[in-house]
This record gives structure tokens, sequence and C-alpha cells, in this order.
């Protein structure tokens, strides 16, 4: 719990440093980040087989998503 | 004056619409609708983004999945349909089909000579016939007790081979609807119900979130609620934990609830790199022993098992995890890093990590070569087998998943780009689970057995994606 507790710490700070007026790009900087290539979840298809088997087969879920399954394979 | 008009408007409706897709659509893909499109400055080869302003996607994909020493064998076929509305709203509908079958670990401890389970006959059947049932069980015989008339199922595992409930049959077939709506150009809501059924589990869930954004839409706060209702009906009925494994119908269908809240920050750290962290605690209660799975209890001085009980977990169950991941654009190659740490009030934790590489080989072909590293320490109450004559303890489990290993997977995809509206993309992937997989001080001949119960599976899928535009843009 101890562990966790200062890894959230950790991601919070990090969180707040990346708020920072120096990060960002202006709108017409854009034309990278809109590649589809460049979206969090380009396959949801394929981030879908991969988060079913894994929490099949491994004790832990979540992080990209809630940490619910809806089968009973675990 | 007509024709003037129409130009006038048709450059006015592109430059508000880059205009806007510049600004807003990115925010898009942090409220649900990161499977869609989004705008269209981009023009590298292979990877152009578009609009998805009035479009409607459909995305079909079927997994095929095979382990290792006739294990379980899956196939999963899925479809989704996303309509992103001209105001940005976004509804989806996603359906999956799971068919499973195959062998799987009952938990017990291997030994040097045959070892035979019980477990009670779903139907009278003849004496001597085999029967297959849906569900984790399965491929036995039906036998009827000495001096009695009562009839069981028994199989049988041999000598030195890691015991498993083979014949294992089951479908799965799960529903998944989401709708996100903007409340303003920075603010977004979504509300998600999902429903899935299978022979011995249902379980459904509802989901709501919303979505800020800040600093000209470079960072987003999302915060998300989750509540899951799972129902456990078990083809031989719920064991009672730490009770003699036996042939009589067990008892009733029992179940859990599951609360998981998520906070998540994405930021646009530079003109090539997103960054994205998330936050999730879940609270699991209720049923969640596995009601196939034994734990041997063993001769403490030879390693001879002398009874198989029914597992024990908790009823309650905290998860925490902390997920950071990267985009990072590297010339026309987009980097993919994640990682995870995870902990629950069972004493298991976790670190997983993800990277990935999307290189563009033409206008229309791009290969992702992926690698996935898992390590997690073991459950409070994993315990490989139970000492005989030891007090029992209130939870014991066998289940490798809640043991100490580590797991690496790795995968190619590839996509090709048939048309400006048609996709179809591709995945092998290797999954191996690797572990020490001799128990310290193992009594007697059980040291020189092998418990890794770990799987090696491989995978292949297919995707086939068409996205087609809603409304008439000729009006431009």
């Amino acid at each position: 719990m101890k562990n966790m507790r200062s890894v959230f710490v950790a991601a919070m700070l990090l969180a707040l440093l990346s708020s920072c007026s120096s990060l960002g790009v202006k709108p017409w900087d854009r034309d990278i980040l809109a590649r589809k290539s460049m979206q969090l979840n380009t396959e949801p298809n394929l981030t879908a087989f991969h988060e079913h088997i894994y929490f099949s087969k491994e004790g832990s879920s979540g992080g990209r998503t809630y940490d619910g399954g809806g089968c009973g394979c675990n | 004056m007509q024709l003037k008009n129409k130009k006038i408007r048709r450059s006015l409706g592109l430059i508000t619409a880059n205009l806007f897709l510049a600004t807003h659509g990115y925010a898009d893909t942090l409220d649900g609708a990161a499977d869609a499109p989004t705008t269209s400055a981009a023009n590298t080869s292979g990877d152009q983004a578009f609009n998805a302003l009035g479009t409607a996607s459909i995305d079909s994909a079927v997994l095929f999945y095979k382990e290792a020493s006739g294990r379980v064998r899956a196939i999963e076929p899925v479809s989704q349909v996303s309509v992103t509305g001209d105001n940005g709203n976004v509804f989806t509908a996603k359906f999956t089909y799971d068919s499973l079958t195959g062998a799987s670990p009952n938990g017990a401890a291997p030994w040097t000579s045959v070892q035979t389970f019980t477990t009670p006959a779903k139907a009278v059947s003849t004496p001597g016939s085999t029967m297959t049932v849906t569900g984790a069980s399965g491929g036995r015989t039906i036998v009827t007790l000495p001096g009695t008339t009562t009839q069981v199922a028994q199989y049988q595992t041999q000598p030195n081979q890691l015991p498993v409930d083979s014949g294992f049959i089951d479908k799965r077939y799960a529903f998944d609807l989401g709708y996100s709506a903007k409340l303003s150009d920075e603010t977004t809501t979504s509300f998600g119900f999902a429903a899935s059924t299978e022979h011995d589990y249902r379980s459904w869930s509802a989901n709501t979130a919303i979505s800020r954004n800040f600093d000209q839409n470079n960072t987003t706060v999302e915060l998300g609620l989750n509540v899951e209702y799972d129902q456990s009906l078990p083809i031989f009925g719920t064991p009672t934990p730490l009770t003699q494994m036996n042939g009589s119908t067990k008892g009733p269908n029992r179940y859990k609830t599951v609360t998981s809240v998520n906070l998540g920050v994405t930021q646009v750290m530079t003109r090539r790199w997103l960054f994205q962290m998330n936050y999730n605690i879940g609270w699991n209660n209720g049923y969640q022993t596995d009601p196939y799975k034994i734990v041997s209890v063993v001769n403490p001085t030879t390693g001879a098992p002398q009874q198989y009980l029914y597992e024990a977990r908790p009823d309650h169950r905290v998860r925490q995890s902390v997920y950071i991941a990267n985009k990072v654009a590297l010339g026309p190659t987009v980097a993919d890093i994640s990682f995870r740490y995870y902990h629950d009030s069972w004493g298991i934790k976790s670190i997983t990590s993800d990277m990935s590489e999307r290189v563009p080989l033409s206008q229309s072909w791009y290969i992702q070569p992926e690698l996935h590293y898992y390590q997690q320490s073991a459950a409070d109450f994993f315990h490989y087998y139970l000492l005989g004559g030891d007090p029992l303890p209130q939870y014991a489990s066998a289940d490798g998943r809640l043991g100490k290993f580590r797991a690496r997977t790795w995968g190619l995809r590839v996509g090709y780009e048939l048309s400006r509206h048609t996709d179809i993309y591709m995945m092998a992937e290797d999954y191996k689970q690797m572990a020490d997989s001799q128990p310290q001080n193992a009594p007697g001949a059980l040291q020189n057995e092998n418990f890794f119960s770990g799987v090696h599976a491989k995978s292949f899928v297919l995707g086939f994606k068409y996205t087609f535009q809603l409304s008439d843009y000729s009006e431009w």
C-alpha cells in the first residue's frame, strides 16, 4: 500500500508538471498528433483481444481502463 | 452569384472544419472515440488521418487463439459499429462471440502415480459411458460408487503430469453499448453498458465518465465510474470452500459486485509526443473463488496426495493500478510505450510493459513489431499444495494465475490501407509464461515434480475496418 501511494503521488506530481505552460502545442501544430497512428488506441479490437487474454491468464487487470472483466475466465 | 456563394461556402466549410478538428479532434480520442480517425492535416505515407465527424465505421475482427499441450483453444469474432455525428457525439455498439474448448489445470499437484479426480455427474448416464458437459469440466467417465447407487464422474491424470480438467467447452456472448456527448467545447460526458453471458457465468456492467479539456486542449482530465454485477453459475453448483472434492451436487449460485473508479490525465507534451496517465481503483466484493479449482493436501513426508480440497479465496479484493502511456512520432514511425504498476489486497504486485513501433513501408502498408513483458508476485494465499496434519488456512488456492511468474509476448501487426475508407489489419503473437516451477522444500518425491501450469499460446487476428460518410459533404 505504501509503495502504491508513493507511485500515485509521483504520478500526480508528474501530471502537475505536465500542465506547465512550456508543454503542449498551438492548435495549428497538431498535424502529427492528428495522424491515425498517434491516437491512443489505434486498433480497439486488438486492444480488447489483448486485455481479454491477459485478464484470463494473469492475476492483474485494469490500468488502461477499468479492472472488471465480464467473463468467468478469471 | 449562386456559384460564388457555393464556392465561398465550401471554402469556409473546409477552413472551419480544419480549425475545429485541429483544436477538438484530438480531444475526441480521450472520451471514448479513440477508435475513430480524427483530423486531416497529416500526410505521412499510409497514415493519413481524416475527418471523423459525420462518419460511421464498421470494425470487425476474428481472433484465433491456441495454447500448447492441448490446453485452451478459442475463436473470438468481434464486430463494432461506431457512428460520429456532425456535433462530435459518438455512438458505439459492439458484439463479441467467444468459443472455447480444451483443458485447464485443476490446481492439484502432480504426482508419481495416476491420480483420479471425482466430480458430480451432471445427468444420469450409463456406467462406463463418457459425457461431455459444458463449462469448465467434461470428457470424463461416469462410475457408480462401490456399495451405493450414487453415480459420479471421474477423470484421471497420468504419473508426473500436471492435472488438468479436460473437455472444457464454453461459448460466450457479449454486447457493449457506448455513447459520448459533448456538453460544451471543453466538456464531454459518456455512458456505457455491457452484458456478457456464458454457460456458467453472467456479467452486467454500466459506466459513466466526464472529461474536460484545458490549456487549448493540450490537457484532458477524465473521471470515470464503472459498476459491475457478476453471477457465478457453476455447472455442478458452488462447492463449500476447503471441503473435500466429491461427487455430490453443490450449493446455490453466487455473485459479486465490482465498483471501479478511473482518473486519467492526457497531455500533449510536444508536437510529437502524447502522454497519458491513469490511476484506477476497484473494489471487488462477493464470490471470487474458482468453483472448479482444487488444492492438494499431501503427506508431509512422502509428498503423496492425501485429499483434494476445493479452493478458497477472500470475498473482498481491492485492486489499484497506475498506468502510463506514450505515443511518440519519430519521423514517419510511431513508438507506443506503456507501463503499468498494479497492486491488490490479495498481495499480488505486478509490473507490465508494452512497446511497439509502427513503421510505414509504403503508401498503403505498415508493420508494427511489438513486445510485452509482465511479472507478478504470488497472492498471499497461493500454495502449490497444503501439508497434511497442518491446520487448514482460511484461504488457499493453487491456481497458477495467482502464483509468481513472468510472461512475455512478441508479435507483429501488419496493416494495409485498401482504399481511403477500407483498412485490413493482421496480428500474429506468441505469449509465454515462465516461472521457477520447483517449490522450495517440497516433501518427498514432490521435489522432482514440475508444478508449472503456465501457458504458451499463439494467436492470430484478422480484421477489417470500413469507414463511410453519413452526411453529404458535396454541399461544401
